[in-house]
């Protein structure tokens, strides 16, 4: 998890199943970008929450608060959740790309927080890139022109 | 008595790991030179355990784009295997098999696409059947599939999938000589730790970790 205020660019490279969430309070110009790999945590390895869905926005609402946000004005944007590789025949590995976009979507909404933009699913990998001083995140991918969310 | 992660594996288990290592790539040589019609050599691989960001550093950056063929394995060990295709060695197994070379990796088709599949299989059936001939477990292979992308997103499939175990993933990174040529040969070789134990407890006897 990266933060950041005022100014500066935080970056998050080649999203592939994972996620990148960004938070940012425009009137504060406060900005977070969250990388989850995983749904949700569960006890045995929950030891960094920001690998987790769940426990990493958490972490992160909590300490966006500490720095003054205000959850009521944060503009929500995420991205990824690919599935780069397309197995034939199921297997675990397809899904978790899936399984990561519905995980992050439950704890926002249970968080009160509504998504403005996304760009997931699909089966590329996504560099996401927040700038704090405007609040605009842009996504580069291979092959493609850059995208504003 | 066993083990929680990879990184926790002693001298004993990283030598199994080795000799693994070095049959498969005897294998993966043998049959990728009847494919490719000449004699390919490969270089004594080493086991390398890194997190996620040390991976990538060592392979390039996340930003670079790879083609990688993912194929996953059940019955006796269970986990992924994953081989990493570079564009100097794409070109020079498209050239040996089909006549054919490619500027970027936007230009491979169906056709290089499958040719490129099939080599990547070759080479994980390699390793995963060494396991086998020295163990005696049957591993069962899913069909494979192939990726051309951004080198970290390719590896986040794995990480993740390993993600509720462990922070690590195990390479097996070598050189394959073909026409005189070293091209980077890495396989990620990814059993889940149950797996792992199984497999020890099978090489190493009393194996404790």
């Amino acid at each position: 998890m990266k933060l950041a205020r005022q100014e500066g660019t935080l970056i998050t490279y080649a999203l592939g199943s994972c996620i990148g969430i960004t938070l940012y309070d425009p009137n504060i110009k406060l900005g977070a970008l969250i990388h989850i790999m995983l749904p949700n945590a569960t006890g045995a390895n929950a030891g960094n929450v920001f690998k987790f869905a769940d426990t990493g926005i958490r972490e992160t609402l909590r300490k966006l608060a500490a720095f003054g946000g205000v959850k009521s004005r944060y503009v929500c944007k995420i991205a990824g959740g690919a599935q780069m590789f397309e197995m034939t025949g199921g297997g675990s590995i397809g899904n978790i790309g899936q399984r990561n976009i519905d995980s992050v979507k439950r704890t926002l909404q249970a968080e009160g927080i509504r998504i403005k933009n996304q760009d997931v699913g699909a089966n590329y990998a996504r560099t996401m890139l927040l700038d704090v001083s405007t609040g605009k995140v842009a996504i580069r991918t291979i092959g493609k022109p850059e995208i504003t969310l | 008595m066993s083990i929680k992660s990879y990184e926790e594996m002693d001298g004993i288990a990283l030598d199994v790991m080795r000799e693994i290592g070095s049959i498969g790539t005897g294998n993966a040589a043998t049959v990728l030179s009847s494919l490719v019609g000449q004699k390919v050599k490969m270089t004594v691989p080493e086991i390398e355990i890194k997190d996620f960001n040390d991976t990538i550093t060592l392979l390039g950056g996340p930003e670079d784009v790879v083609a990688a063929v993912l194929v996953q394995m059940s019955e006796d060990i269970q986990g992924t295997m994953l081989f990493l295709l570079r564009m100097e060695f794409v070109n020079a197994v498209l050239k040996q098999i089909i006549g054919k070379e490619v500027k970027n990796y936007s230009d491979l088709h169906e056709m290089e696409i499958s040719v490129l599949t099939e080599v990547g299989n070759i080479m994980i059936s390699s390793y995963t059947n060494a396991i086998s001939t020295l163990s005696g477990m049957t591993i069962h292979l899913t069909v494979p599939a192939i990726a051309v992308n951004m080198l970290g997103g390719i590896l986040s499939v794995p990480m993740a999938e390993m993600g509720y175990e462990t922070d690590k993933l195990m390479l097996i990174n070598g050189k394959l000589i073909l026409n005189e040529v070293k091209h980077d040969s890495t396989i990620l070789m990814l059993p889940d730790i149950e797996s792992l134990n199984r497999l020890m407890s099978k090489l190493v006897g009393d194996y404790s970790g």
